[in-house]
């Protein structure tokens, strides 16, 4: 206990020590880890949207007024049953001309110039979601053949295609920037240990002489690192999250659009990051030390001096 | 205590440090080691204390072969024996107390062992009210006592110092002698390079001469041109 106790505070000695290199290599990760964590938290939030739209109606087939222009009478409920028996359909779902008209008042509830209509203008419609969005195009086309009773197809999966073209896009380009500069996170720390160690190499040869053990030697460095590499990523998931909640609290109500990611996922991707931090840290201190210790084992490469 | 056998260090480029060198060192010695620049006296004191690897040849300390120990088993060595420098190799940001307590902290004693053995170890040495000074603050002297003090904290059974007075006036050198002489009472066996002259001669104990890497002579009541007893 005493020796971990001992090991601790010679860690957080060296920080203080050495305050200018310790931020240098904090602010290192924290920007490596903001920009990480930030594209992340964009591609959350495409994620989130598509979902959204992929949760919703896919596809929805306007109808024509059922025994009226030679439109038999039960030519709904026929094609809502032909509907539901296509294999890309998931749920179908039957609106009629009076459900239309409740939809349509709640919609626009408090604008009297606009609930100002003969209610029979509003059309019956079929809404369509689909097994998979990808689909869309062939549910259309044969919609599209029913030209007697479908007065009108539309469909919002061109707009959820997009999205999901960037976010597959942004998911390549996140994991690439996450990885590049995590490894420069990790070198960073690595080249402060190295520079922490250059300045505190007579203290390291003291602690050799006196038969301290590698590791003896090691763990206040390691420490210093995982320290360095939390506190960055700390303030990185600090930022990111203070950005995300004032983006989140900017498009409030903004209702074709979600900007929150939401705290749990903040909370577990948050906790993902610090231990990376730390990781980062003890990969980079164990780089910085690993040459040192090496040629400082009296093993090394053999020079004459002062024999 | 220390055995060497037929040891030799050749250096990267040839230069020969220590050359087929045969020592017997038993337990509770004082020993000179004396020669001019450059003779291997400094070489000897690293190859008993594994800072350098031996070309050739075998070194027994306390009975097991330093040769072959296993890099991880260095610091056990090191442990068991003390060490004191010409540049006195203190820690600069820690106190007098730190630097010497520093030693247990390494073999994990618990505070409340190691600040009795602090205090013990300085009233030895004479700088029990310095104890909060840092090293910046003492005199050559002063740090000097302070390095054997560190070396002597966990009572090794062996000291091994290199040139621990070089750097210091006769008068204060003539303190550490002291030290070291009555630290070697205690039945500490004690391996000193020096070349000082007036030390070796004042001293009267064995004094092994080498010069290029080769003992030249090895005599029992020795001084430092050889006009002492022969073994």
């Amino acid at each position: 206990m005493s020796r971990i106790l001992f090991l601790i505070r010679e860690a957080f000695v060296s920080l203080r020590r050495n305050l200018l290199i310790v931020a240098g290599a904090i602010l290192a990760v924290f920007i490596s880890l903001t920009l990480a964590f930030g594209a992340l938290v964009v591609n959350e939030i495409l994620r989130i949207n598509t979902l959204a739209w992929q949760d919703g109606v896919h596809v929805i087939a306007f109808l024509n007024d059922a025994g009226e222009n030679g439109v038999p009478s039960n030519a709904h409920e026929v094609l809502l049953e032909d509907v539901r028996g296509w294999d890309e359909v998931d749920q179908a779902r039957y609106v009629s001309k009076a459900e239309a008209w409740i939809e349509y008042q709640e919609l626009f509830a408090g604008q009297e110039e606009l609930l100002d209509i003969d209610p029979t203008i509003l059309p019956a419609s079929i809404r369509i979601e689909l097994v998979d969005i990808a689909l869309h195009n062939s549910v259309k086309f044969r919609l599209d053949q029913q030209t007697q009773v479908v007065r009108q197809v539309t469909t919002a999966a061109d707009s959820i295609e997009q999205l999901q073209n960037l976010s597959n896009v942004l998911n390549v380009l996140g994991l690439g920037l996450a990885v590049a500069l995590g490894l420069s996170a990790i070198v960073l720390i690595a080249n402060t240990i190295r520079l922490a160690i250059y300045a505190r190499r007579e203290e390291v040869a003291i602690m050799k002489l006196v038969g301290a053990s590698n590791w003896f030697i090691r763990v206040p460095f390691l420490l210093e690192g995982m320290i360095e590499g939390v506190a960055g990523a700390s303030l990185a998931v600090f930022t990111v999250w203070l950005g995300s909640t004032s983006l989140a609290r900017a498009g409030e109500g903004f209702a074709l659009f979600r900007l929150d990611v939401g705290q749990d996922w903040f909370l577990s991707w948050g906790l993902l990051f610090l231990a990376f931090g730390a990781l980062a840290g003890i990969v980079g201190s164990l780089m910085g030390l690993s040459r040192y210790l090496r040629d400082a084992d009296g093993t090394g490469p053999d020079t004459p001096a002062g024999f | 205590m220390i055995r060497l056998e037929n040891v030799t260090k050749v250096y990267e480029g040839g230069t020969i440090a220590a050359n087929d060198v045969s020592l017997d060192i038993p337990k509770g010695e004082f020993i000179f080691l004396v020669g001019p620049s450059g003779s291997g006296k400094s070489t000897l004191i690293r190859l008993m204390l594994r800072d350098e690897p031996v070309t050739r040849g075998k070194i027994w300390v306390s009975g097991k072969d330093i040769t072959t120990l296993p890099k991880w088993k260095i610091p056990y060595l090191r442990r068991s024996v003390g060490t004191v420098f010409q540049d006195y190799k203190l820690l600069p940001n820690k106190t007098v107390a730190e630097n010497v307590g520093f030693a247990l902290e390494v073999l994990g004693r618990p505070r409340s062992v190691i600040a009795p053995q602090v205090a013990q170890v300085l009233d030895l040495v004479g700088l029990a009210d310095k104890a909060k000074r840092y090293p910046r603050q003492l005199s050559g002297g002063e740090q000097q006592r302070v390095s054997v003090a560190r070396a002597f904290v966990n009572r090794p059974p062996i000291m091994l110092c290199d040139e621990p007075t070089g750097n210091l006036d006769p008068k204060t050198s003539v303190g550490i002698m002291r030290l070291l002489d009555r630290i070697n009472r205690t039945g500490t066996t004690i391996v000193m390079a020096t070349h000082d002259h007036a030390i070796v001669d004042a001293m009267q104990r064995r004094v092994i001469a080498l010069d290029e890497g080769k003992v030249v002579r090895d005599d029992v009541l020795g001084t430092y041109e050889g006009l002492g007893e022969e073994e």
